[in-house]
């Protein structure tokens, strides 16, 4: 039992190192030539965490992958696509979780960055896990506008705080 | 004018991705924050005689942050009589102050300024500060990119300052000021569907370019086609056609080909 108990925290232990973002989806906004998508594809790539990033060009869209183990900040992501002159029009990051749970307004943390969940359905979840970024910046200004008036059981929507993302797992 | 209209008509309507990079004229849109630009246009102008006039203008272009773009350009030509010489330059800034993003489009709006100094012999009523008269220029531009058609607007004022041999400030002193309309389309016309970037891209493109004298009136339009190949996106090499539409003012030589060869470094600076 005592062996069991130790296994389980031990197991507990790697799973807290193991959570992590391996990837992400971006379509990014106010774009269509394959000019603005390299200039957008040359700031995503120096990224310190980004080790590939996947370009479709005719979607504008980009699927980043992160070096494993390394910290990754979405809000860096954002940055880089601003810097290329445009924006992000949605991000889905995939995570890789083990049994989170998750409910409205529940949250956790991973490099030094919050995530807190809405629009969500209770549960426990596993492996890798789609999740779209909900904050303003990260989707389209119009969809941002409707969630902020829908919002008022996510008390900490809209704060604009630096370290603190809603996400909806999808 | 009919065929003008035609002509734009088939840009807006036709069904394809978009361009914006114009050759006559810069959009509200900068180049990403911390690239470096460079840009050598070659104008081969011809005079109502018959003489070939070779403007050569390199220029250096540096997005300070995704805002702010400088730009800093050399003027070279055959005008005078020894041959080839350097006759002045210019600095160009440009700030955009609004962007709206959207699914394949956006809509941008931005200030530019320029200031010029120019040592070469003005024989002509028309004002330009890009390669034959020392002033400034102040504007406002408009890009709206849709869907699939990029269209760009700038209204901008100019000022002749001094030139010689002081044609500007003796007869037609009153006329040292103008204001420039200019109205662009673009198109992209190939890849229809993008692999990867090294596709070369072709774009086709149309603006108008007007003056008007501020203190007598006078006016002239100019119309530029263009066609433009876009390789590895990141160089493009243009080919535009400079035409007077019509000019109740003197000009030395309106009409002409223009060449313009350009290469983007990108995150060149931390």
């Amino acid at each position: 039992m005592k062996k069991l108990l130790i296994l389980t925290v031990i197991l507990f232990i790697s799973v807290a190192v193991n959570a992590q973002i391996l990837k992400a989806e971006l379509t990014a906004t106010g774009l269509t030539c394959s000019m603005c998508s390299k200039a957008t594809y040359k700031q995503l790539i120096s990224i310190d965490a980004i080790e590939k990033v996947e370009p479709d060009l005719n979607n504008t869209a980009f699927l980043l992958y992160f070096k494993k183990g390394s910290a990754v900040n979405i809000s860096d992501v954002k940055k880089k696509v601003e810097d290329a002159g445009f924006s992000v029009g949605e991000l889905v990051v995939v995570f890789n979780l083990n049994n989170q749970h998750a409910a409205n307004n529940s949250s956790f943390t991973l490099d030094n960055n919050t995530y807190t969940f809405m629009d969500t359905k209770a549960g426990t979840l596993n492996g890798e896990v789609k999740v779209k970024i909900l904050d303003k910046g990260f989707i389209v200004d119009k969809e941002y506008k409707q969630i902020v008036k829908t919002a008022k059981q996510y008390p900490t929507y809209a704060s604009n705080n630096k370290n603190l993302y809603h996400i909806k797992v999808l | 004018m009919n065929k003008i209209l035609l002509f734009i008509s088939f840009f807006i309507y036709s069904n394809a991705f978009s361009q914006e990079l114009f050759v006559f004229t810069e959009p509200a849109s900068n180049m990403p924050a911390k690239a470096l630009g460079i840009r050598d246009m070659n104008g081969f102008m011809f005079e109502k005689d018959g003489k070939l006039n070779y403007h050569n203008m390199p220029e250096l272009m540096l997005s300070i942050n995704k805002k702010l773009m400088i730009h800093a350009q050399g003027f070279i030509s055959n005008r005078q009589d020894g041959g080839f010489e350097t006759e002045g330059g210019s600095l160009y800034a440009k700030y955009r102050f609004f962007s709206e993003d959207g699914k394949q489009s956006h809509f941008r709006m931005a200030l530019f300024g320029r200031v010029s100094k120019n040592n070469a012999e003005s024989h002509q009523e028309e004002i330009e500060t890009m390669g034959h008269n020392s002033g400034y220029e102040a504007g406002f531009i408009a890009t709206k990119l849709l869907h699939k058609v990029a269209i760009s607007s700038t209204i901008s004022y100019e000022r002749a300052i001094y030139n010689k041999p002081t044609y500007m400030c003796s007869s037609t002193q009153m006329n040292n000021s103008a204001m420039n309309y200019t109205l662009s389309i673009g198109k992209l016309m190939l890849p229809k569907v993008y692999t990867s970037y090294n596709q070369t891209n072709v774009n086709l493109m149309f603006e108008l370019i007007g003056q008007r004298l501020n203190d007598n009136n006078k006016s002239f339009l100019d119309m530029g086609p263009s066609i433009q190949f876009i390789v590895n996106s990141q160089a493009r090499f243009d080919i535009g056609f400079r035409q007077q539409l019509y000019s109740t003012m003197e000009r030395t030589a309106p009409n002409g080909v223009i060449l313009k060869f350009e290469y983007l470094f990108f995150n060149v600076f931390k």
